[in-house]
């Protein structure tokens, strides 16, 4: 297949793909004809609780799974028949960390540079610079087994990066760090995103994909949920935002003429603070404060809350991220498109 | 306190029963320590071939020569099989030769009936442990019963060989096999544990590298390992290779062992998920080889049902043709089955070793 101006943007097309595990007593389906595509130069997250899917997506497409039925491309290339010429222009780091411990920073880095064939001559130069990149220049010869959690992390993301892939998995990249390792992994990933690296992103934190990601997958029991980006994602919750206004009194009246605004939904009244969810709340805030202020009712608080991630997928799933065992409705809603 | 120490001792007892091969390995390695150990140490050696033959110029046989071969043939501990396997040359020439090809393990020249010095001359390969002194002691015992006054004089073809030089080859060999089945086999256990090899899965690396490199590496620590003890057995006992040539053959048989070995490990380790599954087991097969091999016992004194693991135990070839050049200083002609034998078992573990290595990469 030739490459036509609807794949050129398109780095990764998934289509009707499906992987399904038999064991002698039980069979499981991974990955339940699934269908996205991934743009060309974007930070794509894919979302879902643990054993949604997710990794076994990602085995299918580094060539570790070949698909049960359907049809993943990579760039131009076929994951199950030219999985060489996919591995060449990929670069992943899993999980679970596979650096060599009992190696230096440097000796990972030209272990796997000579694996996925870096010019040898280049090798030496290309390793002090995603070294320095990520502040490991003078650990550079220190065993790996003495770096610290983020520090691996990191060195191991530079590894995966080594060859200029087109494209990163980045398996759960932040698991197990505190907030300053997390950080820094994150600006490290928006790095490689400016060097026009597609980067692929697995994660149950939902601040992380909110933070990084262009778009966002949710997967759940197998199924695409939804994708879209961020914003409109937000927009599928009918609630919309959450604005808390914190007040001393409160007349009846007053409480009558906020829910009259057609983008309000239900007001609730929880104590000495009104809880409003709207539609489009930023820029209902304004009016709100204007009819406090005109009924002389002196406001001691405001908050307004953007629904999360998780909020956005409880309401999708009808379940929690701890991964409740009620089935999920498993139907590709709002702004999802292939 | 005791909850505690209770708590430790259940999960360790829970642990200890939910892995039912290592402990049927467990209580398997003492029974066959017993079993093996016991039979292929100090059983009664039989079946030793020896030649005979009568001085030149013949002019016919001797009483002497013809009842010795009688008894000699016939020779046998009680309830057990005949002691020696008497072949008769015409000559002794051509019976030395047999003898220098390792055929015989020793040559008895019974005096021609014009002879003047009237002795039975025998020459005995003095590299074997044990059996030396049994053909001796089996030839002069003959001679006593047939009330000759016939000195026997004895040669020993390669000086006094110590048990320590007899039992230092089979260690060279041992620390190939050990070396391997322990070190290598769990790294790569423990590798594909940690997903390391799947690391190398999505890399443009090639297949047949991966398998390449593994087996090459695993190899040259067998043949590091190998080389060095040969180094230390040449020190401790005190062996002296004279032919540079020698030296060349050695590092060759170790190195088709060293392969062969590896490859096989690497075989076995893709079969095993679990480091201490593997561990038993290997110690099982490590122990029956090492065994089996005639390291530090003649073969030639096991049980039938443990002689037919020396045909296909590849240790036994390789002490086997270690010990012809080491101790018998003898050239490439007397180990050559040797080589084909221990070059099939490395052809044939190669193959086998990257056919299943390859499909824990699929």
């Amino acid at each position: 297949m030739t490459p036509n101006a609807k794949t050129a943007d398109e780095i990764i097309r998934i289509e009707h793909l499906s992987k399904v595990f038999r064991t002698r007593d039980r069979t499981v389906t991974a990955v339940d004809d699934v269908s996205f595509s991934v743009r060309r130069g974007e930070i794509f997250g894919l979302l879902g609780p643990n054993g949604a899917g997710k990794s076994t997506l990602i085995r299918i497409l580094t060539t570790l799974l070949t698909p049960s039925s359907g049809e993943a491309r990579v760039d131009a290339y076929d994951v199950a028949r030219e999985p060489e010429q996919v591995r060449a222009i990929i670069g992943v780091c899993p999980q679970n960390s596979t650096l060599d411990l009992d190696l230096s920073a440097w000796d990972n880095l030209e272990f796997y540079g000579n694996l996925v064939d870096y010019p040898e001559a280049e090798l030496g130069d290309r390793i002090r610079t995603l070294l320095a990149s990520v502040d490991l220049a003078d650990r550079a010869h220190s065993k790996v087994g003495t770096f610290s959690g983020g520090m691996r992390r990191k060195l191991e993301i530079v590894r995966a990066f080594i060859h200029r892939p087109l494209i990163i998995f980045l398996d759960e990249p932040t698991i197990g760090l505190d907030p300053e390792a997390r950080r820094e992994v994150w600006e490290q990933i928006a790095r490689l995103n400016a060097e026009e690296t597609t980067v692929i992103l697995t994660t149950h934190y939902m601040d992380e994909a909110e933070k990084l990601c262009n778009r966002i997958a949710f997967i759940d029991g197998g199924r695409l949920i939804a994708l879209d980006s961020m914003e409109n994602l937000k927009g599928l919750i009918p609630s919309g935002d959450l604005i808390e206004i914190g007040f001393d009194r409160i007349t009846d009246d007053a409480i009558a003429r906020i829910k009259a605004d057609p983008r309000v939904g239900v007001v609730e009244l929880r104590g000495k603070t009104l809880a409003v969810q709207a539609t489009d709340g930023g820029k209902l805030v304004p009016s709100i404060l204007q009819l406090f202020e005109e009924a002389d009712l002196p406001v001691t608080a405001l908050s307004i809350r953007s629904p999360s991630l998780e909020d956005i997928f409880i309401y999708l799933t009808g379940k929690g991220f701890g991964g409740g065992e009620e089935k999920a409705a498993g139907t590709v809603r709002g702004g999802a498109r292939a | 306190m005791i909850r505690g120490a209770i708590a430790i001792f259940r999960r360790d007892f829970k642990k200890f029963r939910s892995n039912p091969f290592v402990i049927i390995m467990t209580l398997f390695m003492p029974i066959m320590y017993l079993v093996i150990f016991g039979n292929a140490v100090g059983g009664t050696i039989a079946g030793v071939p020896i030649g005979v033959a009568q001085e030149a110029p013949y002019v016919n046989e001797t009483p002497l020569f013809t009842a010795s071969v009688d008894m000699l043939t016939h020779l046998a501990q009680p309830g057990k099989a005949d002691t020696f396997k008497v072949t008769v040359f015409s000559s002794e020439a051509t019976a030395k030769e047999a003898l220098a090809d390792g055929k015989v393990m020793a040559v008895a020249i019974f005096p021609s009936p014009i002879s003047n010095t009237h002795a039975v001359r025998l020459y005995v390969d003095s590299s074997d442990y044990t059996t030396p002194t049994l053909i001796q002691a089996g030839i002069s015992g003959v001679l006593q019963q047939l009330g000759s006054r016939t000195p026997l004089q004895v040669t020993k073809l390669y000086g006094d060989v110590d048990y320590i030089q007899f039992f230092g080859v089979g260690v060279i060999v041992m620390a190939i096999f050990m070396s391997t089945m322990m070190g290598g086999g769990l790294a790569l256990i423990r590798d594909r544990e940690l997903g390391i090899i799947e690391g190398y899965l999505v890399t443009p690396v090639k297949r047949a590298s991966i398998i390449l490199g593994i087996i090459g590496s695993g190899t040259v620590k067998a043949l590091l390992a190998g080389t060095i003890i040969f180094g230390v057995d040449l020190l401790v006992t005190g062996v002296v290779i004279r032919n540079p040539e020698d030296y060349l053959l050695v590092m060759a048989v170790l190195f088709i062992i060293s392969v062969g070995i590896t490859s096989l490990v690497v075989a076995l380790s893709s079969r095993y998920t679990n480091q201490q599954t593997y561990a038993s087991s290997i110690a099982f097969l490590n122990l029956i080889l090492f065994m089996t091999s005639g390291a530090f016992y003649p073969t030639l004194g096991m049980p039938d049902w443990l002689r037919w693991i020396t045909v296909i135990n590849p240790e036994s070839y390789a002490v086997h043709a270690l010990r012809a050049l080491i101790l018998r200083g003898q050239g490439v002609g007397a180990i050559s089955g040797d080589l084909l034998a221990i070059g099939l078992f490395s052809g044939a573990a190669i193959l086998l070793g990257i056919t299943t290595f390859r499909r824990t990469l699929e």
